[in-house]
């Protein structure tokens, strides 16, 4: 029998089975998920999909029902408002799906949906995991839509493109567009003077050169027109911010190389230099490409990551509860949270009882008891109970809102370090000019005939092809190698910071430590072997939805339980193979502890027997004890909303001396401007909703994938696979991308030093510039590609 | 030589075309995707209706 799931790939239970025919085989299932899904996609015809598919479908999601009542919230008008964008006849709307994996998962999708009347048109792209939907109101609604997404175990959500998105689409397209025109002149310009150059066609007469300039500025004009025409743009946006970028000495040099060319072609004196030109536009156009390709590429991800599902509510009305948007409640209105929902508004319990886990707003991952009378936060999770709440304010005003809008505002303060680029680019401004003017005036003395050229060729001399590639070709490189090792960068100025950073704030829970429960110590009482405890421990705890069930989640065998039941805040009970088991806090036990088990935060009871215990804690992660070793000459800050008790621990474990507890969201942002102001470069590393706004405010701010999505979305870095030591590998890379482009511009200025002298003198002729440019920029790009490793 | 002169212009215009060409692709979104439509010739494009067309597509699909 086979011991994976066909569908997902993941283990299968050995205690059940499920299995169904799929192309005409009996195949094997981990879960009715799974089942469900395949034969939907059986039912359908779609059962090719197996055969197509590269890669195991992600594992499908089991209770139904949840999720068709939660996306009724879809159909909602307000949502309707936002994302589709509807003519007469047909809506269309984005959506970013989760679970495409490979080129069968689209094909799936598409033929699913198109068979479902009403449907009009589907595109999925699956490089940035999205689909483009149309249909007809009239027929379909949203939900039904996203219904049948789900049934084949695909979730859909509407999504917000982040901010700039849509800038980089339209930018990414002009850059193809720019570079393809410029790749097809450069090798029509090439060929033309290739043959010129090294008289591949005889001894060509004056009159075929002179066809030979007017068919290569013909050529040249759409190159410098079109191609170039960011690079124009670029630098007059800095000048008339007054200062200076490497675009202005690029656009100088092109539009002086044109000008002097279309001036010798015209008059028929002089040289040409319409090659040289082509390939410098073409050259800096692959890189700049690369770059803006890497970043949006990153800003896909990273927007498809920030989930958008919005809250519903469910009002008591009279003695009935219906669905509404949490955006939609006022003051005053009651609502019902049951066990498992999110709380859709700040409020004030009014009556029942309930445990919330506050993790995402405080960063603490205990569960919080909440009595009549308490207050109750929107975006807390209610994990047991049901609770009625009297709500207290409108979602704008809600503490959740309040942190984002502080965010927004630390976002916009963020100070801006120009790049190491740009400040060279100033000199070597001046230096061009400088050196033109003594060309200029030397050659007035010795030949006034020669001295405009010879001032060209100095200036084509100078042409700061390398040097505009020196940064972009590295950076790019970088950021595709750190994509790789599931490092998403979302601001390439970032990675110049990074190398920059004196003073790093830390998060502790979730960042430094694990974020959950975890088995510190097992104290047996010697009745039952240490295996057997854990695993009744284990098999008690896989139907609680306690965070202290996740310390026993992965034990490997579980028992079937019976009368299994919960005590909220106490413990759980249940009956293993005849066994009535107790497992909870010392004073659900109700019985006298012995000193061994005095440190156990849970203890097992079975038929009023004590068996034995747990010290369950947060552990902190195996990485960050290595990370903090090897950052000792780093100024380090730990920074929690927890208690002084639990951060001091942390904080001396780790050998920390400088810890801030209880912390706001306005003080963790008052530390970091306070360091900031004493011109510290501030790294923070946090994950929580709470760290949104000092993450916005840092110089560079890293967050985990498993982080929240205010976090991700104010975070320059993700670090994808929740990894710490990931962070070394950021911070070695970005030294390395430093010295690289520091290397590219020696290699560069090291270039138009040497062929200096030779303009200078008057022997730069035009396949001397062609070649050395090449081959400076070769060099350049070459050293560049060496951080991909 | 004189032939440059003929030859020369018909080179300009066959690249208007590649360029023009190569900008409505753009703009028409060909190489927004470029992971899925490499394999998607390879993927049965008919619906799959009613039984009798089942089974030849099925074979095909097994040599696959």
């Amino acid at each position: 029998m086979q011991t994976s799931c066909y569908h997902c790939g993941l283990p299968n239970d050995p205690h059940q089975v499920f299995s169904t025919l799929v192309l005409k085989q009996p195949q094997v299932f981990c879960c009715p998920g799974c089942l469900a899904v395949a034969e939907a996609i059986v039912k359908n015809g779609l059962e090719d999909y197996y055969h197509y598919r590269d890669e195991f479908a992600e594992k499908a999601n089991s209770d139904e029902s949840d999720i068709l009542q939660t996306l009724s919230v879809f159909d909602d008008d307000s949502i309707l408002d936002e994302f589709v964008e509807t003519t007469d006849k047909k809506s269309e709307i984005q959506l970013s799906v989760s679970g495409i994996n490979c080129a069968a998962c689209a094909w799936l999708i598409e033929k699913q949906l198109a068979k479902v009347d009403g449907v009009l048109q589907i595109g999925v792209n699956v490089s940035s995991r999205r689909a483009v939907l149309s249909w007809d109101t009239n027929k379909l609604k949203l939900s039904q839509i996203l219904a049948q997404l789900e049934k084949i175990g695909y979730h859909a959500k509407p999504f917000q493109p982040e901010q700039h998105e849509a800038s980089y689409r339209r930018e990414n397209k002009r850059f193809l567009m720019q570079l393809g025109l410029a790749g097809l002149m450069t090798m029509q310009v090439m060929m033309l003077n290739i043959g010129v150059f090294f008289d591949l066609f005889g001894h060509l007469e004056a009159e075929t050169k002179v066809y030979f300039n007017w068919v290569s500025l013909l050529l040249t004009t759409p190159v410098v027109l079109y191609s170039s025409a960011g690079f124009y743009a670029s630098a007059s946006k800095a000048l008339s911010a007054k200062t200076v970028n490497m675009d202005v000495p690029i656009s100088v040099a092109l539009t002086i190389i044109f000008a002097s060319s279309l001036f010798a072609t015209i008059q028929q004196v002089g040289q040409t230099y319409f090659e040289s030109l082509c390939m410098f536009v073409f050259l800096l156009l692959i890189s700049r490409y690369l770059e803006h390709g890497a970043r949006y590429k990153a800003s896909q991800i990273s927007s498809n990551m920030l989930e958008y599902i919005p809250t519903s509510a469910m009002v008591l009305d009279g003695q009935q509860t219906k669905a509404v948007l949490a955006k939609s409640l006022v003051a005053g209105q009651e609502v019902i949270v049951k066990a498992g929902e999110l709380v859709p508004i700040d409020g004030t319990v009014m009556s029942g009882q309930g445990q919330l886990d506050e993790a995402l707003l405080t960063g603490e991952f205990s569960l919080v008891d909440k009595q009549p009378g308490d207050k109750v936060y929107a975006g807390t999770q209610n994990q047991l109970g049901t609770l009625t709440i009297r709500v207290d304010n409108n979602l704008k005003h809600s503490v959740v809102n309040q942190i984002a809008n502080m965010q927004t505002q630390a976002m916009a303060n963020k100070p801006r370090i120009a790049n190491i680029a740009d400040q060279f680019s100033q000199y070597f401004v001046g230096a061009v000019l400088v050196l033109s003017v003594i060309a200029y005036v030397v050659w007035l003395n010795i030949d006034p005939s020669q001295a405009l050229w010879i001032t060209i060729s100095v200036l084509i001399a100078t042409c700061p092809c390398a040097l505009g590639l020196a940064t972009p070709s590295a950076l790019s490189c970088a950021i595709a190698n750190l994509n790789s090792k599931g490092i998403l960068l979302k601001r390439s100025d970032a990675l110049e910071q990074l190398t920059k950073v004196d003073w790093i704030g830390l998060d502790k829970t979730g960042t430094l430590t694990e974020g959950r429960f975890s088995i510190q110590q097992t104290v047996n009482l010697g009745h039952l072997p240490d295996q057997d405890l854990l695993s009744i421990a284990a098999s008690l705890e896989q139907y609680s939805s306690h965070p202290i069930a996740k310390a026993f989640a992965d034990h490997p065998h579980l028992q079937r339980v019976e009368d299994f039941s919960v005590d909220i805040g106490l413990g759980i009970s249940g009956t293993i193979q005849g066994v009535n088991y107790k497992f909870g806090s010392a004073s659900y036990i109700q019985q006298p502890l012995p000193a061994e088990l005095a440190q156990c935060n849970i203890v097992l009871l079975g038929d009023n027997q004590l068996l034995g215990g747990f010290v369950l804690n947060d552990q902190i992660r195996q990485e960050s004890q290595d990370l903090l070793s090897r950052w000792k000459n780093k100024s380090i800050s730990l920074i929690s909303g927890d208690c002084d008790s639990a951060v001091a621990k942390v904080a001396n474990t780790l050998h920390i001396s400088n810890w801030h507890a209880k912390q706001s969201p306005e003080d963790k942002l008052k530390l970091i401007t306070q360091a900031q102001q004493q011109g510290y470069t501030v790294l923070m590393v946090g994950d929580g909703i709470n760290d949104g706004p000092v993450l916005a405010q840092a110089d560079v701010s890293v967050t985990l994938g498993a982080g929240s999505d205010l976090a991700k979305s104010s975070a320059d870095v993700i670090l994808l696979d929740d990894s710490l030591d990931k962070l070394d590998v950021l911070l070695a890379l970005s030294k390395r991308c430093k010295q690289k482009i520091k290397q590219n511009i020696g290699w560069a200025i090291g270039y138009n030093i040497t062929v200096l002298p030779l303009a200078f003198i008057g022997y730069l002729s035009p396949w001397m510039a062609v070649i050395g440019m090449s081959l400076s920029s070769l060099i350049v790009v070459v050293n560049s590609i060496r951080l991909l490793k | 030589m004189s032939i440059i002169y003929v030859l020369i212009p018909l080179a300009i215009i066959l690249v208007s075309i590649a360029i023009a060409v190569f900008f409505w692709a753009v703009k028409s979104n060909q190489f927004d995707d470029l992971e899925r439509h490499g394999s998607s010739i390879l993927f049965d494009d008919d619906l799959p209706k009613p039984a009798d067309k089942r089974p030849p597509s099925k074979e095909q699909d097994e040599s696959i």
